[in-house]
């Protein structure tokens, strides 16, 4: 069990920045989820705790221990790869002894080893085979297993749910979920998933070029967004949010205007909601006024897209609620609910 | 209806071409296997029925041609070649494959070029060389000369076969705990081995039939198949029916080896989509 540091950590490669001066604290036990876009630098940051990436500048500490300088195979990290990383050519057994044959693990503990680690993720009867006999999902639990069955200090996950379908992917989340809390071990999981990242973290960092956009428990990052990223990032679908300007205690929309308490004085900002703190009403009721752009029923809830001047608003409604396209109708919603950023920084305010 | 027609008049037409493909490939062959068990009298009639004789085997091993002699010469030569190029290659495709070098790009150029010089400019400098080195008719030679020719196409070969073995394998090796050499060892040699061995079969083929600086750089001691079959005249011209024995036992280990080529060469082009 150990805590991960790093200190100022840059990666770069010639004139790409792919991770910016970036320091960060991953308590003992903790299961902290880097989360953000394609290209955020979230895998890179995970790839220099591994060791596969030597970090441009700064420092990596896995246990309080400086490990610059040493090679993967000695920072007693395990690692579960998005495309699993199975060795083809050998038997499920073989796969999740081979981080102890190569460890030079007494050959005496193996096969109680595999054998527990396999029953563990309920791969127990299919040790013989080979990965391509496999499902995508029980070969994503040949990589946990060969990850869980030597007890590391780290366990570093690069997206391991993004190559199964949307049942298998609920289930194994679950399952992670239970993993981690049973063995507690400090645990980096990389994502561009947010659902995974809110149901599996005690602190999400949201990732965007390079730097963390905002690091917090799940439900601070979706309560209290720091930033126009993190705000429209977070959510499915995620925030709405409108142009407009700020003035006296007022948020002033080219369609409508509504009085918000805050003193702040702005030509540029930036009006966020979410849409389910949306509800629709007759025409003349509400806030605003649109028109109904589209009307999707989602299963548990219905999704209705308008068309408010040059925005587009997304209102969660309940599953029964129906409504005609191009229809004209109002939204009504809370001042105390919207959120306020700066066009200019990007900052809430 | 006219449809129909049209179709059986392709499908004939089709089938004719590939008639005439199989005849022009395979008359020369069927030339030769009928040639080996035809008496000298017998070779240039066409006739199908004639008493084979395997008397053509049986002089084909006798002084003054002693193939053994030759056939012990290729094989050392080819097999050696192999032995010696498979290794080095291996090492030198997972370089190119997976370690970013100074001047890779121009590195494997200047490699892959080797292979568009016609052999036959470079045959005097390496006679030369040779002559000096007091290796001319020597075995030493043809492995070293074959060496040259094969070690490029060897390596951009084998380079194929690695870069399709996702770096995800190799990187989770790493991390399991493995050294650079242990993943090279446990992990990419067995997974390109279909690909290594594809390679070491074409490498003995082209070994093998070598012909062009084995006919320079030998005169006697040394002297290989290939060569070998262009001893088989005499007085009476051409000994056609010796040639074609001689011809079939250069030709079996290839069959052989290309059967082997083609059950790996399937397996070596599937591996990558092993995940």
């Amino acid at each position: 069990m150990a805590s991960v540091t790093l200190k100022g950590i840059t990666k770069r490669w010639n004139e790409f920045i792919a991770v910016k001066d970036l320091s960060l604290l991953i308590e003992d036990q903790e299961f902290l989820v880097l989360l953000g876009p394609s290209g955020c630098g979230k895998t890179t940051t995970m790839r220099m705790i591994a060791g596969l990436e030597e970090p441009t500048h700064g420092e990596v500490f896995i246990g309080g221990r400086k490990v610059n300088e040493d090679l993967p195979k000695d920072r007693d990290v395990a690692m579960v790869f998005q495309n699993y990383g199975l060795y083809p050519h050998l038997s499920v057994y073989e796969n999740i002894r081979y981080p102890l044959k190569v460890r030079k693990v007494p050959k005496s503990s193996h096969l109680e080893k595999v054998r527990q680690a396999a029953e563990k993720v309920q791969l127990d009867h299919l040790l013989k085979r080979k990965p391509r006999e496999l499902s995508g999902g029980q070969r994503q639990r040949v990589a946990l297993a060969r990850a869980i069955v030597r007890t590391p200090t780290v366990f570093l996950m690069d997206e391991p749910l993004s190559n199964l379908d949307a049942k298998l992917r609920v289930t194994m989340r679950a399952e992670l979920k239970h993993l981690q809390h049973e063995l507690k071990i400090t645990t980096v999981y990389v994502t561009h998933d947010q659902i995974e990242a809110m149901t599996l973290a005690d602190r999400v960092a949201v990732m965007d070029h390079g730097i963390i956009s905002q690091m917090g428990p799940p439900e601070e990052i979706y309560n209290d967004p720091a930033n126009l990223f993190v705000a429209g990032f977070i959510g499915s679908p995620p925030m709405n949010l409108m142009k407009g300007k700020l003035y006296e205690n007022n948020f002033q929309h080219p369609n409508f205007s509504i009085s918000i308490n805050h003193k702040a004085n702005l030509e540029e900002a930036t009006l966020g909601i979410r849409p389910e703190d949306l509800i629709l009403c007759a025409a003349q009721k509400g806030v605003l006024k649109g028109t109904v752009y589209a009307h999707e029923l989602t299963g548990e809830s219905t999704l209705t897209t308008i068309n408010v001047g040059p925005d587009r608003l997304t209102i969660r409604g309940p599953k029964e609620f129906k409504i005609n396209i191009d229809e004209a109708v109002g939204v009504q919603f809370e001042a105390s609910k919207c959120f306020l950023f700066s066009n200019q920084t990007g900052e809430r305010i | 209806m006219g449809n129909s027609i049209r179709k059986q008049v392709a499908d004939l037409f089709q089938f004719a071409l590939i008639l005439c493909a199989a005849v022009v490939i395979l008359v020369p062959i069927y030339w030769i296997a009928s040639g080996a068990f035809k008496q000298q009298v017998d070779v240039f009639q066409l006739k199908l029925l004639f008493t084979p004789t395997l008397a053509n085997f049986e002089e084909i091993f006798r002084s003054p041609y002693n193939l053994h002699e030759k056939f012990f010469n290729s094989v050392l030569v080819a097999g050696t070649t192999v032995i010696v190029a498979i290794p080095l290659a291996t090492m030198a495709a997972y370089s190119f494959s997976r370690f970013r070098l100074r001047f890779e790009r121009t590195m494997f150029l200047m490699i892959l070029s080797t292979q568009f010089v016609p052999a036959v400019v470079i045959v005097l400098p390496y006679f030369l060389l040779f002559r000096d080195l007091g290796l001319l008719d020597t075995r030493v030679a043809l492995v070293l000369v074959n060496l040259s020719l094969i070690l490029p196409f060897a390596i951009w070969m084998i380079k194929g076969f690695i870069d399709g073995i996702p770096l995800d394998t190799e990187e989770a090796a790493l991390v399991d705990g493995s050294s650079r050499l242990q993943v090279i060892w446990n992990i990419v040699l067995p997974m390109a081995l279909p690909g290594i061995l594809t390679a070491a079969i074409f490498c003995f083929i082209l070994a093998w039939n070598e012909f062009l600086f084995a006919v320079i750089i030998t005169n006697s001691k040394a002297v290989t198949m290939p060569v070998g079959l262009s001893l088989f005249h005499a007085e009476e011209g051409v000994l056609w029916h010796l040639i074609s024995a001689a011809g079939i036992l250069i030709m079996l280990p290839m069959f052989g080896l290309a059967m082997i080529i083609q059950k790996h060469f399937v397996q070596g082009m599937t591996l990558g989509a092993v995940r």
